[in-house]
């Protein structure tokens, strides 16, 4: 599938390091200890990368590797913790360093990076980077992720995601149930058939939107001047509304009658209509295709 | 030759509002002459001191009388309300708490009664219908609804580019680069669909997607304030 390779190529690099387990390899520990199975955790590491697990047991452990002269803290209680790098001055050049962090399950992290990037699993948090990579998978109650304009990848069974970037790829995939996902110039992909409740937007990027929306699911779609591409199965049961105020709509499904058509708005039925999709945009063009 | 160095958070400041020391305004000049980040630092503060300066004081002083100070507060929602307010009298009687708790009882009562026929109603609309620019959306927002929430998200982008200027001396350049960048692109799209406004101010789609553009341009601001 196009959007899987494309993710394949963007994080590519996560992907064999997810695999790993704890070890040495890690680097030494930094800090360790007991913890609350639902503790708080604020992370600050503005270059390098952050790879946070979730996982069964109550405690923390963090390892990693930190430049020579660079300096580590590693605060807090049982309930919540705060630990990272030193943020150096604005104009400081920053020196990379790598955390693996290994978490309860149920906690909830918030890791904030300059430029290093940043991958979880099972976990939830809020999730914050200016430029770098955010790749979450997994299991999770609620993920939160925002770039300036470093990729999201967002591949989670979570009850609700709300992802933002700016000029960074946004792909939405897993099982998600409610998303709320933008961007401003990035191309944003979405990809799931678990989707019940979809907010999609961006400014000038591109939307692509791929697969077999959920029975009774509302999406609304909407986009200035980038497109907004439809790719469904042909079994799909969706009504749907589109209109640009100058871009053109493209129909593809030249077998299904259109319930209204107008210059630059047409309204749909295919199958029963049980999802029910809105798309709107300024200029861009909306494309309707079946795969 | 070596790059100088800039001038510190504190020099910026003092430049900026006037209250350099006089000792040091030749070193500092001189700093501005040949270093253009540090003058176009001190030029954004210079000009954020001047809108907070030129900004409207309050008129009421802050130990006036609430009822001295309800008169303003009431002109001010005038201003922008949907439904009239009831007489002042009304506003007057705070004490008789049971005549209160009665008319909010009945205000609520009928707007429920309200809320459940306008449900019926839509409810059996028919779903093939023509699109019509003068009912209210698909989604069933009116047009009130969709121009004031474009106003409300275009007070709260003003009110962050505002803690923007402020906390810019502290951003990475690159971080306020990709900002300026998005800002920008926001920016002429918010411009179009003003434009197009002007030419169809009853187009229901065209109020939807710049309440849209505002939304991303506030959401863009708090996340340069979260993750700058």
């Amino acid at each position: 599938m196009v959007i899987a390779a494309i993710a394949g190529t963007m994080f590519g690099p996560f992907a064999a390091a997810q695999t790993a387990k704890p070890a040495e390899a890690d680097g030494p520990i930094l800090g360790a200890r007991a913890v609350s199975p639902t503790a708080a955790f604020n992370i600050v590491n503005p270059a390098g990368s952050v790879r946070i697990i979730g996982w069964d047991n109550d405690s923390i452990v963090v390892r990693g590797r930190i430049a020579p002269g660079e300096r580590f803290y590693f605060l807090g209680g049982r309930e919540g913790m705060k630990f990272g790098m030193y943020d150096q001055a604005a104009n400081q050049p920053m020196r990379p360093a790598q955390f693996v962090i290994y978490v309860p399950k149920r906690s909830t992290v918030s890791p904030k990076t300059v430029s290093a990037d940043i991958s979880a699993t099972d976990v939830s948090g809020v999730f914050n980077s200016v430029s770098g990579a955010i790749r979450i998978r997994g299991s999770a109650t609620s993920i939160e992720a925002e770039s300036i304009n470093g990729g999201l990848d967002v591949d989670v069974a979570a009850p609700w995601v709300h992802a933002r970037t700016g000029q960074g790829h946004l792909l939405v995939r897993g099982t998600p149930q409610d998303v709320d996902a933008a961007t401003i110039g990035g191309t944003l992909d979405v990809a799931s058939p678990a989707i019940l409740r979809g907010r999609f937007a961006s400014v000038s990027g591109d939307i692509h939107y791929v697969g077999q929306p959920a029975w009774g699911g509302i999406f609304e779609f909407s986009n200035h001047s980038g497109a907004v591409d439809f790719l469904f199965p042909r079994t799909t049961s969706a009504r749907l509304e589109l209109s640009s105020v100058v871009g053109l709509i493209e129909n593809g499904f030249d077998r299904v009658r259109p319930a209204a058509v107008g210059p630059h708005s047409l309204r749909i039925n295919l199958g029963r209509g049980d999802a029910q999709i809105t798309a709107r945009t300024f200029k861009g063009v909306i494309r309707l295709r079946p795969e | 030759m070596n790059a100088p160095r800039h001038l510190t958070e504190e020099d910026r400041q003092t430049v900026a509002d006037g209250t350099l020391d006089p000792q040091r305004s030749e070193e500092i000049a001189a700093h501005l002459g040949v270093c253009a980040s540090c003058a176009a630092d001190v030029a954004r503060l210079e000009k954020l001191m001047r809108r907070l300066h030129d900004a409207p004081v309050a008129s009421a002083p802050s130990s006036a009388p609430l009822d001295e100070m309800w008169s303003d507060i009431r002109a001010r929602i005038e201003q922008t309300k949907i439904v009239p307010l009831a007489p002042l009298g009304l506003a007057g009687a705070v004490t008789d708490r049971t005549a209160a708790v009665r008319r909010r009882s009945l205000w609520l009562s009928a707007s429920l009664a309200a809320a459940a026929v306008i449900f019926i109603i839509f409810e059996r609309m028919p779903r093939g219908a023509q699109p019509d620019d003068s009912a209210p959306a698909s989604n069933g927002i009116p047009m009130s609804v969709v121009a004031e929430s474009s106003r409300v998200y275009e007070q709260e982008a003003n009110t962050l580019l505002n803690d923007l200027e402020l906390q810019r001396s502290l951003l990475r350049p690159q971080t306020a680069e990709a900002i300026d960048h998005d800002l920008r692109i926001i920016d002429q799209a918010i411009a179009e669909l003003k434009d197009a406004i002007a030419h169809d101010p009853n187009n229901r789609s065209l109020r939807q997607l710049l309440a849209s553009s505002y939304r991303q341009k506030v959401e863009l601001l708090k996340r340069a304030g979260i993750t700058g």
